[in-house]
């Protein structure tokens, strides 16, 4: 049935994803030695116009030095998240759920529930990142029996029962399409890929005295080369994860039977600017797991996660939306907890690319 | 023996072959039914369990509306014991009617109750009261979208055992189709009871 065929297509994504990595990191090794044999030569020419080759085994020892760091770091990354779900979210700063005394999670609570019925799926495991203000969530497993949902407290507090509905919607379908399970592989792939450049980063720093060495310029170097690797990461991660983004904000409306469930929930973020110290908490690698991207200042768009909001709530829609405040219009808005969040003003000024929040 | 012995031999065979398999899926298919039907069976006992609750939380705010509530617990009774005959034979179409006719005058009564209860103040802001609704409005949804599985897993088996071929293996073994719930095919009945906290 239809579940099936999705987790079919999953898979031969995760065997085109693997296809991709292998050919980023062949790339990252040609331009490691590339970089190193240019900055090796110029040295050389500088010192004695005589010229002098390069060291033996030169291209031998950087290609395994790249290759030790990047797969290194793949195997590592991949292996902490062996824990599975649960352990990732909780390296994310989530807990588990307690429902008893707490009206917000008792409700989220039910919500999983009733959403678990919906999309035919087992309830996954409910947890809360209770430090952050911000209306953010995420999914992950490695699969159905290891599928985490986590929302923020800030969901908890400023959703309607039916916004907070639309949001776990979105996440179930990110758990039934696989992405989840995609998702776990591509943190790995990413941490390894962007190991070279911190390698790089920490040679190119200069020392506590505050002197730069000869060897900076070679860290130099190395992160010029390794900046490819970073890129490619993201790039990654961005082609795996916008689309599937699309797919989910469908399914939640499919699902919930409501456009303003999950449309009230994108609204609200954009009515909101983030605070910039609080969508650091999240590292890059894990970017892509969340409901709305935190990270703003990006290079260009196809590194994006995910689609803008804007975007996002045209497709839900069918036209432009303006933002929502952020009060729960059962009779139940709140003062907000913190200052992270300025109510929103009504015609709030946003860059061109809107909020720092990016639906993804 | 001929060639064409072995023939139809082969070919009888495979028919024989066929009509297994496809009378295994019918089965399957109508299994999936009852256990859809289970679903909401749990949901709907998790309802008759929460309402007497609520009822005794609400008379303490409500000692003038006895009979609002004393209707509520009526409609309860009633719906449980046409839930528990449905129970019995979940694919009967007559049981699945009464039960929906009960659930009907218990959806009615409760959107009374609650309409009563906006006019007290006190029990809205009970903490038990705003549990229990919680609790209950959860329900109404999972029933809600329980009932929609159902209907998903009737429109697969009817589907299959209209088509033909199957259509004769059906007819053959006496499939009968089954009926979808009634109440979720209009959009606005669709919508589960109000519950205003």
């Amino acid at each position: 049935m239809l579940i099936f065929e999705s987790q079919r297509a999953a898979r031969g994504q995760t065997r085109k994803l693997l296809f991709a990595f292998a050919l980023t990191v062949a790339l990252l090794v040609l331009a490691v030695n590339a970089a190193l044999a240019l900055v090796w030569g110029l040295g050389w020419g500088l010192w004695s116009p005589m010229g002098g080759g390069l060291p033996r085994h030169f291209y031998a020892v950087n290609t395994g030095v790249t290759l030790l760091f990047v797969l290194g770091g793949w195997w590592l990354e991949t292996s902490r998240l062996a824990g599975g779900g649960v352990a990732l979210a909780r390296q994310m700063g989530a807990r588990e759920l307690r429902p008893s005394g707490d009206f917000d999670e008792q409700r989220f609570g039910n919500i999983v529930h009733e959403m678990a019925i919906a999309s035919g799926l087992k309830p996954p495991q409910a947890m809360v990142m209770a430090r952050q203000s911000g209306i953010n969530a995420f999914a992950t497993g490695w699969d159905e029996d290891d599928a985490v949902i986590a929302v923020t407290q800030g969901a908890l507090e400023h959703l309607t029962r039916e916004e907070l509905q639309g949001l776990v919607a979105h996440e179930f379908s990110h758990i039934r399409e696989g992405d989840t399970r995609l998702n776990m592989r591509l943190i790995g792939m990413v941490f390894g890929l962007e190991m070279v450049f911190r390698f790089g980063q920490r040679i190119w720093d200069p020392d506590i005295r505050d002197r730069t060495t000869v060897a900076a310029l070679l860290g130099l170097a190395i992160m010029a080369a390794g900046w490819l690797g970073w890129v490619a990461g993201h790039a990654l991660q961005a082609a795996v994860s916008r689309q599937r983004e699309y797919l989910a904000d469908a399914r939640a409306v499919q699902w919930t039977r409501s456009q303003d469930g999950l449309g009230g929930v994108l609204r609200k973020v954009l009515g909101t600017q983030t605070d910039a110290e609080e969508a650091r908490q999240v590292g890059s690698p894990m970017q892509h797991l969340l409901l709305v991207s935190t990270e703003g200042d990006r290079v260009a768009h196809w590194l994006d996660s995910h689609p803008t909001l804007e975007q996002r709530i045209r497709r839900i829609y069918g036209r432009p939306m303006g933002p929502l405040p952020l009060a729960r219009s059962d009779g139940e808005a709140r003062p907000l907890a913190t200052d992270t969040f300025a109510p929103a003003p009504a015609t709030p000024a946003r860059g061109p690319r809107g909020a720092d929040w990016t639906l993804s | 023996m001929g060639a064409m012995t072995w023939v139809l031999l082969a070919v009888g065979l495979l028919a024989v072959f066929w009509a297994v398999g496809a009378y295994n899926r019918l089965v399957r298919l109508k299994n999936a039914i009852a256990n859809a039907f289970g679903q909401i069976d749990v949901q709907l006992k998790r309802r008759y369990d929460l309402i007497p609750n609520l009822v005794e939380v609400a008379r303490k705010y409500l000692a003038h509306e006895a009979q609002t509530l004393e209707a509520v617990i009526a409609a309860r009774n009633q719906a449980r014991s046409a839930e528990q005959t449905a129970a019995g034979s979940p694919l009967n179409a007559g049981a699945l009617g009464a039960l929906a006719g009960a659930e009907q005058m218990l959806g009615g009564a409760l959107g009374r109750l609650f309409a009563v209860a906006e006019a007290y103040p006190d029990l809205k802001a009970d903490q038990t009261m705003r549990e229990l609704s919680e609790e209950l409005s959860s329900t109404e949804n999972r029933i809600g979208f329980a009932r929609q599985a159902y209907n998903d897993h009737v429109l697969e088996f009817n589907d299959a055992a209209a088509q033909f071929p199957t259509l004769i293996v059906a007819r053959l073994f006496n499939f009968q189709t089954q009926a979808m719930l009634e109440s979720t095919t209009s959009e606005a009945e669709r919508a589960p009871v109000k519950v205003t906290f």
